[in-house]
């Protein structure tokens, strides 16, 4: 599938850059003819449309499949743990201070708290 | 702890608790005593630690860390509201309630709309156990400060400990409505109603935690919950005989899901749980019904 897509992506942008050179030919041959340049030939536009949706057509299959977006995908690997907590109406009236701090031997180091025995 | 890491690794976990506003405040207090060592090498962010190391502090106790927080920070802002509702905290922690709410008003004198310090009442009248009084407090806050999640969360929180799960429950759907995109408004909202009882608030808990697993397939919590709810609805005398039907094709699907999850995460794991959850989910069922 990679490669017939790669093929297909090759035409198009060959076809893109046929349109081109044609393009480029038209208005040279107008000069050497000393004619008006009015517009290019139907032919040619036909042809780059064409590459055109072949091109986006190979590109689309070579990038490979879409992805979801996701509306919160910040918010997946969080739990209520970080998002219940509510920093503005903390109050300090909890175990924290007899755990930690009016604690007699000022011990202030997480490792080294042991449940009481 | 604090050995163990370097210095840049802790002033990060400290900014990564600092923005999800994580309570960790043993470790935050320790990490930051460690970094505030090299304070230089912070640059303006020092400020923020100091503030963050401040509250941690309170919350362990330690009024003496805070203080000398709460000075570096007066040094640098003299005029700061801010500092001083991290003075007024400071009052809080020591339980000096009736002081602190002076420093409150005081502030609020000056600026009424100032949200920070109104939240702080909020916070007193919390700490000293008058509840329906915080509420109303909160109410007040909220019809100035609608859009603020935090107080909606806050005021649900305090209607649960009032046990009016009705008006908690409200307070998430405001949530939900602003929000709705979190998975965890629509499972604590599931977790209200499931709380409520009943088989119509069981049918909407079933739903929200449908959707708080449609939202986030991970969400092991609101998997339990849908397991749960449907089951509960499955084994109930009313309903008809198809939504039995359904609810029991939903709970075998939500105990299929948790199974997969922990066939993943064993993968990670040598102890098997996965037999552990068989038997659980069964021992679930069996007091359900």
């Amino acid at each position: 599938m990679a490669t017939f897509s790669g093929f297909i992506l090759a035409v198009g942008f060959l076809g893109l850059a046929h349109a081109g050179y044609s393009a480029a030919q038209h208005r040279t041959y107008l000069r050497l003819t000393e004619q008006e340049f009015t517009r290019l030939p139907i032919d040619i536009v036909c042809q780059g449309l064409v590459s055109l949706l072949i091109t986006i057509y190979g590109v689309l299959n070579i990038a490979g499949q879409f992805r979801g977006i996701k509306a919160m995908a910040d918010m997946e690997k969080k739990s209520f743990d970080t998002v219940g907590n509510r920093p503005s109406f903390f109050m300090f009236r909890h175990r924290g201070q007899a755990m930690f701090g009016l604690n007699p031997t000022g011990n202030k180091n997480v490792e080294t708290l042991e449940p009481a025995t | 702890m604090a050995a163990a890491i370097s210095w840049e690794d802790a002033r990060d976990q400290l900014k990564k608790w600092r923005e999800e506003s994580a309570r960790r405040s043993a470790e935050t207090l320790e990490l930051g005593e460690f970094v505030l060592t090299n304070h230089r090498g912070l640059g303006d962010e020092v400020w923020a630690v100091h503030e963050q190391v401040c509250i941690a502090a309170l919350d362990v106790g330690d009024i003496a860390e805070a203080s000398s927080a709460i000075d570096a920070l007066k040094a640098q802002f003299p005029q700061s509201k801010r500092v001083k509702r991290l003075q007024g905290m400071k009052l809080e922690a020591q339980g000096r309630f009736d002081d602190a709410k002076l420093v409150y008003e005081e502030l609020l004198k000056e600026d009424s709309s100032n949200a920070m310090i109104r939240k702080r009442l909020v916070a007193i009248f919390k700490a000293q156990d008058r509840i329906p009084d915080a509420i109303k407090e909160l109410m007040k806050y909220l019809e100035s400060f609608m859009a603020d999640h935090e107080a909606w969360l806050e005021l649900s929180e305090l209607y649960i400990q009032e046990q009016h799960y009705s008006k908690a429950a409200f307070c998430l759907e405001e949530l939900i409505m602003s929000n709705p995109h979190n998975h965890l408004f629509h499972q604590k909202y599931a977790e209200i109603r499931y709380t409520q009882g009943g088989t119509e608030s069981m049918e909407i808990a079933r739903k929200y935690f449908a959707q708080a697993v449609k939202l986030n397939s991970n969400n092991i919590r609101a998997l339990y919950g849908l397991f749960l709810a449907a089951t509960h609805l499955a084994s109930s005398q009313k309903g008809t005989a198809k939504s039995k039907k359904d609810n029991i094709r939903y709970a075998a699907w939500a105990s299929q899901q948790l199974q997969h999850r922990y066939r993943l995460a064993e993968r990670k794991e040598s102890e098997p749980q996965v037999q552990h959850l068989e038997k659980m989910i069964d021992s679930l069922q069996i007091t359900a019904s």
